[in-house]
């Protein structure tokens, strides 16, 4: 049978042309093949290099773009301040990592978009002053009573800015784009992106320049420099000797530049090394002095941000999964809780916990002894080609219909995590359902959601929730299966509206929503009589808001909501026993952020109904 | 992340992969190709390599490569599964799915050789059995790698491959009864 077997192989004498594979392969990855046989074999990786760096560009601009919609919106911040824990959001803040540094009592903020520098008062929580910066600003660093920013503008320097007078007194080029920036001793230091660090002096003289790429943070009274000569990250002390303590490597740790580790922290007298390969670094890592060996704390999650120790805990960031993780150095306990929007940088300033969330925009005050809601346990993880992830709450005898929460395709999974802990305080079985980035088609997601169920032993009855273009993946999921026992959907995308809209405004950068074929829509099931609840965007703070309104031009700006709306009225009429309610003053993704009671109200509703019948 | 760090990473990724890519290119093809055929086989093989570019940095060493690539290519072709799926519509997506290379459901056991029939035996065969004889007879993995690719452990491995040969074999014999042009003869597991 074996010999049979072998001689039915189907790629028996099978003939590839490895060069047209790997072409097919460069073309995927945005490289020119073409370009091999007139480049010699050496420079081949610079070119890589160059057309990666702008691939890097392309994704890195639509990111902004991103950023920039909350604009349409009105965003209430109350929803943050709701959740327990979360005493106060500040609106404006979107410094991420580097860009919100703590002053005893003050928290400075960064707001790249607007270039605006923030004072606020740790204390009362108010914005004290509002500094317009005229440069585009990637760091800020407090020392000798300056703060100092650093700047891409006119090939990279640093400006040193005055809290005294409130001006830039100074600038100092630095001969490349800046990267890291530490105050440390008397001296500022900072990367340049030519692999230098630069050593500068409270007056602004460069006083040293020397090979190394800076590591955010410090720790055991140092410092820490990947230095290029050993590959390995080194101690940086104050007296600028370099290599006292030479951090081994570990396996699956990558330390040479730029990759690899991100932050550093000190706690428990061992260094804490988080691995900020974004987005698919995962893991703490801890080096021992006593014993000179890096060991493996373990996995937290995806797109780890920031490292800070505060009150006896590490306490990290994760942008991805819009979660902030507790990780108690002495145990080794993890709590991951749940933070309304994508989480960015932490400081600690008048005592207390502060985190920027970059998307919405906000900084927030946390008060880390309140009963913060925890997250659940991931079921489902990576599933290789792509990141895709389901994250269940309330696994064990919950009872009841299994809630389904599948993300917008450009906000990830865990775009819905403050929805997901609010419903499994319920009582009720919550998966979380998407991707860590976006590649999949609606197709592809409704597949490994299925598949993802199964394998996680997660039966129906299903009560699905939808966000965005979510709603593709969850009509592509429900069709045909009759263990759905109700719906929402959060401002679900309309068919074709991707296409309608970059007709209808050029330009305007909106990032790749997700589309379901209009022939294919048609030829789906629809939800029978099971209960169905749309929430709809308030026309008046997205499309006929006043600044999209100004952008648009009014005619444009209400065929833009009159699709929308169509759209609505489509989705509420896939059931007869459907609703449509409006979510005042928001939409889009806003809504399970800064509405997120709205919707487990809704969802809540529908599992009501669900138990009486 | 500073720009000259992403230069860095990505000259270190490039001269990593170009080993990587000449040493596994031709078994992840074959792989694609016994599943998909030709054309679809040559843009999933690319999926599988321009997916290991991007996860260059996650990607065990040593002798784990392989697995992992194969592991890779197992959900590139199931794409390509799904893709054909919606394209012969969506009603027909559970019966698409369950026949996970099924190409050959219309063959005729009363004219096939004996190549045809253990062909057409094993596309009688649950995704999951087939699979395990594809890894093991075709792919040549081992145990371990087919545990990885399938996300089952070794043990499961002997247990299923075990019972997929035996299923194989009793598929394949009442085959070849029915089969007027194929003599009769013993098969062996």
């Amino acid at each position: 049978m074996i010999e049979l077997l072998e001689r039915a192989d189907p790629a028996m004498g099978l003939e590839i042309d490895q060069a047209r594979l790997r072409a097919r392969v460069d073309e995927r990855l945005g490289l020119s093949t073409r370009l091999w046989p007139e480049v010699s074999a050496g420079r081949r990786p610079w070119i890589i290099a160059v057309a990666s760096f702008v691939a890097v560009l392309t994704v890195a601009i639509p990111l902004l773009l991103l950023h920039v919609r909350p604009s349409v919106n009105a965003p209430d911040l109350d929803g943050i301040t709701d959740l327990p824990g979360f005493d106060e959001a500040i609106p404006l803040a979107s410094g991420g990592l580097q860009l919100m540094v703590a002053d005893g009592d003050t928290v400075w903020v960064m707001t790249t978009l607007q270039n605006l520098l923030q004072r606020v008062s740790a204390g009362s929580g108010d914005i004290e002053a509002t500094y317009p910066i005229d440069a585009r600003i990637e760091g800020v660093v407090v020392g000798d009573g300056h703060l100092w920013l650093m700047t891409t503008d006119d090939g990279g320097g640093v400006l040193r800015f005055s809290p005294a007078s409130g001006v830039v007194d100074l600038t100092i080029p630095i001969g490349g784009a800046p990267g890291w920036a530490q105050w440390f001793g008397d001296n500022l230091w900072v990367s340049n992106d030519h692999g230098e660090l630069v050593q500068i002096a409270a007056g602004g003289e460069i006083v040293s320049r020397r090979p190394g790429d800076l590591k955010g943070g410090e720790g055991l009274g140092h410092l820490w420099v990947n230095d290029p000569e050993t590959g390995l990250i080194s101690s940086l002390a104050e007296d600028s000797t370099l290599g006292e303590i030479v951090i081994p490597t570990l396996d699956g740790l990558e330390t040479a530049n730029g990759w690899g580790v991100r932050q550093v922290t000190e706690s428990a007298g061992k260094l804490w090394l988080l691995d900020g390969d974004y987005p698919f670094g995962t893991n703490l890592s801890i080096f021992d002095p006593d014993t000179g060996e890096l060991s493996s704390f373990g996995g937290l999650t995806f797109g780890l941000l920031d490292l800070i120790e505060y009150n006896g805990y590490l306490w990290v960031t994760s942008h991805t999964d819009h979660l902030l993780i507790r990780v108690d150095p002495a145990t080794g306990d993890i709590r991951r809780y749940p933070v309304p929007g994508k989480a960015g940088g932490l400081v600690v300033a008048g005592g207390d916990l502060w985190l920027t969330l970059y998307h919405p925009g906000a900084l927030v005050r946390l008060d880390t002894g309140a009963d913060l809601i925890e997250a659940g346990e991931i079921v489902a993880d990576d599933w290789n080609r792509f990141p895709h992830r389901m994250l269940c709450t309330g696994t064990a005898d919950a009872g009841g219909p299994t809630v389904i929460l599948q993300s917008a395709d450009w906000i990830e999974y865990g775009s819905m995590s403050v929805v997901q802990a609010k419903l499994s305080n319920e009582g009720y079985t919550v998966c979380a359902n998407g991707y860590v980035d976006g590649e999949a088609s609606p197709e592809q997601r409704a597949v490994d959601l299925e598949e993802a169920l199964v394998e996680a032993g997660i039966n129906g009855p299903y009560v699905l929730v939808a966000a965005g273009d979510g709603v593709h993946a969850i009509r592509l999921f429900a069709d045909g299966r009759d263990d759905i026992a109700g719906v929402v959907l959060v401002d679900p995308m309309p068919i074709g509206f991707q296409a309608f809209y970059d007709d209808l405004l050029p330009g305007f950068g909106t990032p790749p929503w997700l589309d379901l074929d209009a022939e294919v829509s048609t030829s789906l099931t629809d939800f029978g009589d099971s209960p169905l609840m749309v929430i709809g965007q308030d026309p008046d703070a997205v499309f006929l808001s006043q600044p999209f309104i100004q952008d648009a031009e009014r005619e444009k700006a209400e065929a833009a909501n009159m699709y929308w709306q169509d759209g609505l009225a489509f989705y509420a009429g896939l059931s007869t026993d459907s609703r449509s309610i409006v979510a005042n003053d928001t939409g889009f993704d806003g809504i399970i952020w800064f509405q997120a009671d709205l919707v487990v109200g809704e969802v809540l509703d529908v599992l009501g109904m669900t138990d009486t019948e | 992340m500073s720009r000259s760090n992403v230069v860095d990473d990505q000259t270190d990724r490039g001269l990593r992969f170009d080993p990587l890519f000449n040493t596994h290119y031709d078994a992840i093809y074959r792989y694609c190709a016994r599943r998909l055929g030709g054309s679809d086989a040559e843009d999933a093989a690319a999926d599988v390599f321009a997916v290991a570019w991007r996860r260059l940095d996650q990607m065990p060493p040593g002798d784990s490569t392989r697995a992992w690539l194969y592991g890779v290519a197992y959900r590139v072709v199931a794409n390509q599964y799904r893709s054909r799926r919606r394209r012969t519509g969506l009603t027909t997506r559970l019966q698409a799915l369950a026949g996970v290379g099924g190409d050959d459901a219309d063959r005729d056991p009363t004219t096939g050789s004996e190549v045809d029939l253990v062909l057409m035996a094993l596309d009688g065969m649950s995704p999951t059995d087939r699979e395990l004889i594809r890894l093991s007879a075709w792919d040549g993995l081992t145990r371990v790698e087919i545990a990885h690719v399938l996300g089952i452990n070794e043990n499961a491995v002997d247990q299923r491959l075990h019972r997929a040969r035996a299923r194989l074999k009793t598929r394949f014999d009442l085959l070849v009864a029915q089969s007027p042009r194929t003599e009769p003869r013993e098969a062996s597991a």
